[in-house]
């Protein structure tokens, strides 16, 4: 019939609205009659019809009414049939049918459709109160429609209200005595039942979000106790380290602040730490001191140490990074990390700090020169400070002598090795044992005699004469170096057998002589093309010389073989939609 | 475009080539010289594929020497015969 119907009309709006009539019915949870008697329509199933359905679908407890609606369906298909007169019947039909998908289709909405008669007004009143179930806010009175929150819902609502009063009348709905304004009476009983089911799922939700937000508050509170503490203090220690030159390191004072590093034990050896500083060729010592101060050296009594030690860690990478020394340790492997590192390490360890802090005494210490730290205008020693404070507060459980504290260094060292690349672990490995040796030297002599801090640097710098002298060598041999480690796993995977470190060595120097003569083959293919830019063409050529590709094998079966997708989308050439090819050709 | 559509949707690449690192060392060899866009790609390819037959040759020459290890100087021999291969 339905079909029938649709063929003789044109494709007209009320056809459309017609079909999704016939269709919606169906889709009501009254599915398995309506799919016999919509057997036809389901064909035409329109969009509309097949959202309903799906909406249908999710919805539950709809038992009652289905068994009420299935014989509606029967008589709304037929009516949409009918119908035909007007769009706005055929709209009507559809309100009535489609709001019964709703998001939120609690079972105690079922319990208010009754009657099976008005098999659309049930529906209605099912929708209207799962609706407004999920909208306890639109409960009030206008909206009868459960369902949707479009403004086009509530007038929906507004025709349903008026079906339900018919309704409402005929089925024992209404349950409750309650009988508000017309159409509103089963809805607003159930929507008002339902929003007291509904509200309380709705506050989980916005509670979770304040949880989040709270977080920064608790911190800030500790700052402010520990800046009062630590002004005297500070004064002190600021003394010392005027001569030194500050650096900028403005996010890490922020990040003193949090922290609770240690006040008094610091203040002596913070000129100490200062004497330390200026060796930029420490970076390396500092990356590591401060990796030793985040694992937890710190002892109270051995905190000056540690802090002089971190301090003068971080202090160097501060000075490095200010002085603008890209070839730093800390700047070849970790200049992304480092600086971050300076700005948010600062955040970071705070965090770290101050879930790890549990004594407040290390805190007060800790915040009173940090806060200390954070008013002079050298930055490097509040950044040292803090981290030696937070070094110490970490570990203020496990006190022992500055001996332990050497040991841990090391060890601590030797841990915070493996984050950073192969390279550098070797590196770091050397300024450490230095490092201990001036955190010795610094705990016998707090005073901080230039002769002092010189010694400390003078080994280290011995140790690490590429680093203090040029730039240069140390950029070209880590990155050089890494990339090649690179390569030289892929060896190792590609063997499928143990290896030897030589092996590895001598791998890695293989593909330096293999980099070298790649280089002169490009050169001389892209000369003799007279060309000073090397291209694909090139490339292949130098492939088809080394024997890769051959007649048989083409580049692109190379190329789709060994590389990753990302990488082959850019070097095949592909057609895509809008007669484009990728890349061009 | 649809090749950006789909790069953006994955954008963790397993074995990633070290883009930079090449164009570095291709720049400190022939500072003069230029290399095109996708041209490193290519290099990266050219590598793997010649560790490829490099580690073979080290492992039938380790397995030839009844070595369950891999040694340097089974890397030296086979780098020896590989560099000849890959002359160009």
């Amino acid at each position: 019939m339905a079909d029938s119907d649709i063929s003789d009309n044109e494709p007209t709006t009320r056809t459309l609205l017609r079909r999704v009539l016939d269709t919606e019915a169906p889709r009501t949870p009254r599915r398995r009659q309506s799919t016999r008697a919509g057997v036809q329509r389901t064909p035409l199933g329109t969009p509309f019809s097949m959202r309903l359905r799906s909406q249908t679908k999710t919805t539950a407890g709809r038992q009652p009414h289905r068994a009420r609606s299935i014989g509606r369906l029967a008589h709304t298909q037929t009516r949409g049939q009918l119908k035909e007169q007007t769009p706005r019947t055929l709209l009507e039909n559809i309100l009535l049918t489609a709001p019964e998908s709703s998001m939120v289709m609690p079972e105690s909405v079922v319990k208010p459709v009754p009657a099976p008669q008005g098999v659309q007004f049930s529906r209605r009143e099912s929708s209207p109160g799962s609706l407004e179930l999920q909208l306890p806010e639109l409960n009030a009175p206008a909206t009868l429609a459960p369902g949707r929150l479009t403004s086009g819902r509530r007038k929906k609502r507004l025709r349903l209200s008026e079906f339900q009063q018919g309704m409402d009348q005929g089925l024992p709905l209404s349950q409750g005595p309650v009988t508000e304004p017309p159409g509103n009476t089963g809805a607003s009983s159930l929507s008002s039942s339902l929003n007291l089911t509904f509200a309380t799922p709705l506050l989980p939700q916005s509670v979770q979000r304040p949880g989040l937000a709270r977080r920064p508050l608790t911190r800030r509170a500790v700052d402010v106790g520990i800046f009062l503490q630590d002004l005297q203090d500070t004064s002190v220690a600021t003394a010392l380290p005027g001569d030194r030159t500050p650096v900028a390191t403005l996010p890490t004072d922020t990040v003193l602040e949090d922290t609770q590093p240690f006040s008094q034990p610091l203040i002596g050896c913070s000129p100490s730490v200062h004497h330390s500083i200026p060796s930029p060729s420490l970076s390396a010592e500092r990356t590591v001191s401060r990796r030793t101060w985040s694992s937890g050296p710190g002892l109270q009594n051995n905190s000056p140490r540690k802090p002089a030690q971190l301090l003068a860690g971080k202090a160097e990478e501060v000075d490095a990074l200010a002085m603008g020394f890209p070839n730093t340790s800390s700047s070849t492997s970790g200049e992304d990390g480092l600086e971050p590192l300076l700005g948010g390490v600062g955040e970071e360890v705070e965090e770290r700090m101050e879930e790890s802090m549990s004594l407040s005494e290390v805190k007060e210490a800790a915040g009173a020169q940090a806060s200390a730290r954070a008013e002079e205008p050298e930055a490097h020693t509040e950044v040292a400070e803090a981290e030696g404070s937070w070094g110490a507060t970490e570990e203020k459980e496990p006190e022992g002598s500055s001996g332990d504290k050497d040991t841990e260094a090391r060890p601590e060292l030797a841990s915070s090795t493996p984050e950073f690349p192969q390279a550098r672990q070797l590196e770091f490995l050397e300024p450490a044992p230095p490092t201990s040796t001036a955190v010795g030297l610094f705990r016998q002599q707090i005073i901080p005699a230039p002769s002092l801090s010189s010694e400390p640097l003078e080994p280290l710098s011995a140790r690490l004469p590429t680093r203090v002298q040029t730039a240069g060598p140390r950029l070209r041999q880590d990155p050089y170096k890494m990339g090649l480690s690179h390569y030289a796993k892929l060896f190792s995977f590609y063997a499928k057998m143990p290896m030897e470190k030589k092996a590895l060595e001598m791998v890695e120097k293989c593909l330096d002589k293999y980099f070298q003569r790649l280089c002169d083959d490009l050169d001389v293919f892209a000369a003799h093309a007279g060309r000073k830019t090397v291209r694909l063409e090139d490339l292949e050529l130098l492939m088809r010389r080394q024997g890769l590709v051959t007649d048989r094998v083409s580049l692109h079966v190379l190329v789709e073989q060994h590389l990753p997708l990302e990488y082959r989308q850019l070097l095949i050439p592909c057609a895509f939609s809008g007669n484009t090819v990728f890349p061009a050709q | 475009m649809a090749v950006a559509a789909t790069i953006s949707q994955r954008k963790r690449i397993k074995r990633k080539a070290p883009r930079g690192f090449l164009k570095r060392v291709f720049k400190r060899q022939k500072p003069h010289l230029r290399l095109e866009a996708s041209c490193d790609l290519l290099v990266h390819l050219n590598c793997l594929l010649f560790i490829r037959r490099l580690a073979e040759e080290a492992r039938t020459d380790a397995c030839k020497n009844k070595c369950g290890v891999i040694k340097d100087q089974h890397v030296l021999a086979a780098a020896k015969v590989m560099l000849k291969k890959s002359r160009g």
